[in-house]
């Protein structure tokens, strides 16, 4: 029943990054989807503003400054910072995946117990060539998503991860 | 009324255990099948249950005058079309076995067929309600161990129903011996040693339903919930009560009536409590009578209980990939606890319910023989030490600047209606007193918080007012994630998850130091993070 507390936790190195970049192009996309999505933001906020009454604009105006600064930046720091910390990588028997760009998340699972591999590609993806693939396993809070790789990438790992799970034996669980 | 057969159920299995024949009344090996015909009898009593509810409204209509005759014959009607369908979908669902699989066909409009390879089944429970028993059927579901969906035949006999579960799970045991699992890096020969190995002898009893037990029956929460809605419906009669007089009582029969309504408010408490333990108890008996939980030869667990509904559950001991151990706070003064399967392939959230509340004592007696190692329900766990507790601390405050937002603005910014009233201080109350309450919860939280690692199991503590502990064999984890939010990063923490594809999904260590995380991971399952150790 009972939990000792460690007497001292020291300090730790993070895990390696993943070897792979995703491709270049993926900063554009995020750059023009983030915009996509603050575009609808700004449409609503004006909105807002235009119709609520005046003793509340004046105290909910500095909020939507406030927020409008914060997609700006968001919007201009965003996709680079995502650049730099998205990462994959796909030694001979496992798959290892980096995401986020405040938070991290780091995913490894064996390609021994990869279940499925999709390739997906949405229509704004299209445009920057670009596709996502995903590595499914037995557990619905483990699939693995390299974002963003260039379609010639993506094919190439697809075809590869097919083949070395297609040569695994049992269910996989 | 005989109850279903006992755990050794009958001798059907063949001397050899290559490939047996299907036994007979399960199905001929090419034969499409039909459920029991008796299942016709079933249908319409269903329909007609199903119907009670609107009949009994639209007989309480007509007899109050405004009757709409249309509801008064379309009842009826709707009911017949109810078991004609019933009827015709019995007609049209088959089933059969072939060599490798087993096929179920249903539809009436739609045909559908579901399969299952033989070789995959995991698990199977065998469910018979009241109306089932009186006509000697059960429901028989099957799972593999690689879907969440099972496969249900509704209606089998009771002596197809045990001859099916033991050839199904016998097939699939016979194909386990066969085929090794995968060597993949975490492990999976350990299970194929563990199913094709020794264990050909005895059926074990690992527990059996102890009266004594009863006494945790109050504790569990579930029938609380339960007595509370009871006592919101009766609730809707409130307005008949002369509670609106204590409003007006300004004057001698203000004192009567605070006095009544004092009494009310005692009598309505005491109401709660009684059909709590009533209720609680009475739900512990119909479901867990009879409980026997049974290991069965050729590595199989099998659980049997129910008074009216009865259950028995067969999982594949392979499949069982660790176990759950749950303590709400009730149960903890009373050293309670419950058990739970973490399992793949058993439908419902992959989790089995294996014990009642019951002893602590008794739940990690069993749970380790389940488990087959002593120590992960009662060793000593690794707390994550005082960053995780300002962490756990800090982010249980978001919610009471959240809800102390919430009061600020009505009562210090909005001047109009109810708000007015509102004197200044509200938002400090809120402040203070949510603040108190979260910050006990964070405590709990952060003393319960630990991990430990055996030789074969990964065990993990969560939970401030339900207390679990999950323990997971190390061969049961797929892979690992490694989670870290904006300020977990500058504390050194981390959320590690291991996944798997027993029960939840998932086992999750909250707030773990990042260096104890990738250490626990590295020992749990060599190899995984190698090369990326920094």
């Amino acid at each position: 029943m009972t939990v000792t507390q460690p007497s001292s936790v020291p300090d730790a190195a993070p895990l390696h990054e993943p070897a792979h970049q995703v491709s270049p192009r993926a900063v554009r996309y995020w750059a023009l989807q983030g915009f996509l999505g603050a575009v609808v933001v700004w449409g609503v906020l004006f909105a807002v503003y235009w119709f609520v009454p005046d003793g509340v604009q004046r105290w909910l105006g500095p909020v939507f400054v406030a927020i409008l600064v914060y997609t700006v930046v968001e919007q201009a720091l965003e996709p680079i910072i995502r650049y730099r910390r998205t990462r994959w990588e796909v030694t001979g028997e496992r798959v290892f995946a980096q995401t986020g760009w405040l938070s991290r998340d780091q995913r490894i699972a064996p390609l021994s117990r990869v279940q499925t591999v999709d390739t997906e590609r949405g229509p704004l993806m299209r445009i920057f060539r670009l596709a996502n693939v995903t590595v499914t396993t037995a557990s619905a809070a483990g699939p693995i998503r390299l974002t963003c790789l260039d379609t010639d990438v993506a094919d190439r790992v697809t075809a590869e991860l097919a083949r070395v799970t297609g040569q695994t034996r049992g269910d996989a669980t | 009324m005989t109850a279903l057969p006992p755990p050794t159920g009958e001798p059907l299995a063949p001397a050899d255990p290559g490939t047996p024949p299907p036994p007979p009344g399960v199905g001929g090996a090419q034969d499409w099948q039909r459920l029991s015909p008796r299942m016709l009898l079933v249908h319409p009593v269903r329909a007609i249950r199903s119907m009670i509810v609107p009949l009994v409204l639209v007989v309480f209509g007509v007899t109050r005058g405004d009757g709409n005759s249309f509801w008064f014959w379309a009842a009826p009607v709707f009911a017949v079309l109810a078991v004609l369908f019933g009827v015709l979908a019995w007609f049209f669902t088959r089933y059969r076995f072939t060599q490798e699989q087993l096929q179920l066909r249903t539809g009436v409009l739609s045909r559908k067929v579901v399969t299952a390879p033989l070789d995959r089944i995991r698990s199977v429970d065998l469910e018979s309600t009241p109306i089932h028993r009186v006509l000697g059927l059960t429901k028989a579901k099957v799972g593999t161990g690689v879907d969440d969906s099972q496969i249900e035949l509704d209606g089998l006999t009771r002596d197809q129903a045990s001859s099916l579960r033991v050839y199904l799970l016998q097939r699939s045991s016979a194909a386990e011996v066969d085929e090794t699992e995968e060597p993949g890096a975490a492990g999976g020969s350990e299970d194929a040693a563990r199913t094709g190995g020794p264990r050909r002898g005895e059926d074990t009893e690992l527990a059996r339903i102890d009266w004594g037990w009863l006494r945790y029956a109050p504790f569990s929460l579930s029938s609380l919930v339960v007595v509370a809605g009871a006592v919101g419906v009766l609730g809707q009669f409130g307005d008949d009560l002369p509670l609106d007089e204590t409003e007006v009582a300004q004057d001698a029969w203000g004192w009567v009536a605070a006095q009544a309504l004092l009494v009310l408010v005692a009598g309505a408490t005491v109401v709660v409590v009684l059909g709590w333990v009533v209720v609680s108890t009475a739900s512990y008996v119909l479901n867990w009578w009879n409980l026997s939980l049974v290991r069965e030869a050729g590595g199989k667990i099998r659980t049997t209980r129910g008074l009216l509904t009865t259950r028995s559950q067969t999982i594949e001991e392979a499949k069982i990939r660790g176990v759950r151990m749950t303590e709400q706070f009730l149960l903890r003064f009373v050293r309670g606890a419950e058990l739970t399967a973490l399992a793949t392939g058993v439908g419902s959230d992959g989790t089995t319910r294996l014990l009642p509340p019951a002893p602590r004592r008794v739940v990690q007696e069993v749970g380790h023989a389940l488990l087959e190692e002593d120590g992960p329900l009662t060793m000593t766990l690794t707390g994550h030490g005082p960053r995780a507790r300002r962490r756990i601390h800090v982010s249980g405050q978001w919610g009471t600047l959240f809800l102390a937002g919430l009061a600020a603005v009505p009562t210090w910014w909005l001047d109009v209606g109810w708000f007015a009233t509102w004197p200044w201080w509200v938002p400090l109350a809120v402040l203070v007193g949510v603040g108190l309450l979260n910050a006990v919860v964070a405590e709990n939280a952060w003393r319960n918080l630990g991990h430990a690692l055996t030789d074969r199991h990964l065990v993990v503590q969560t939970g401030a007012v339900i207390r679990t502990r999950e323990v997971l064999e190390r061969g049961g984890v797929i892979g690992w994630v490694v989670h870290q939010g904006l300020f977990q990063r500058r504390l050194g923490l981390a959320d590690l998850t291991a996944t798997t594809a027993a029960g939840a999904e998932r086992v999750v260590a909250p707030n773990i130091p990042l260096g104890m995380a990738l250490d626990l991971a590295d020992a749990a399952t060599p190899g995984m993070l190698e090369g990326w150790r920094a």
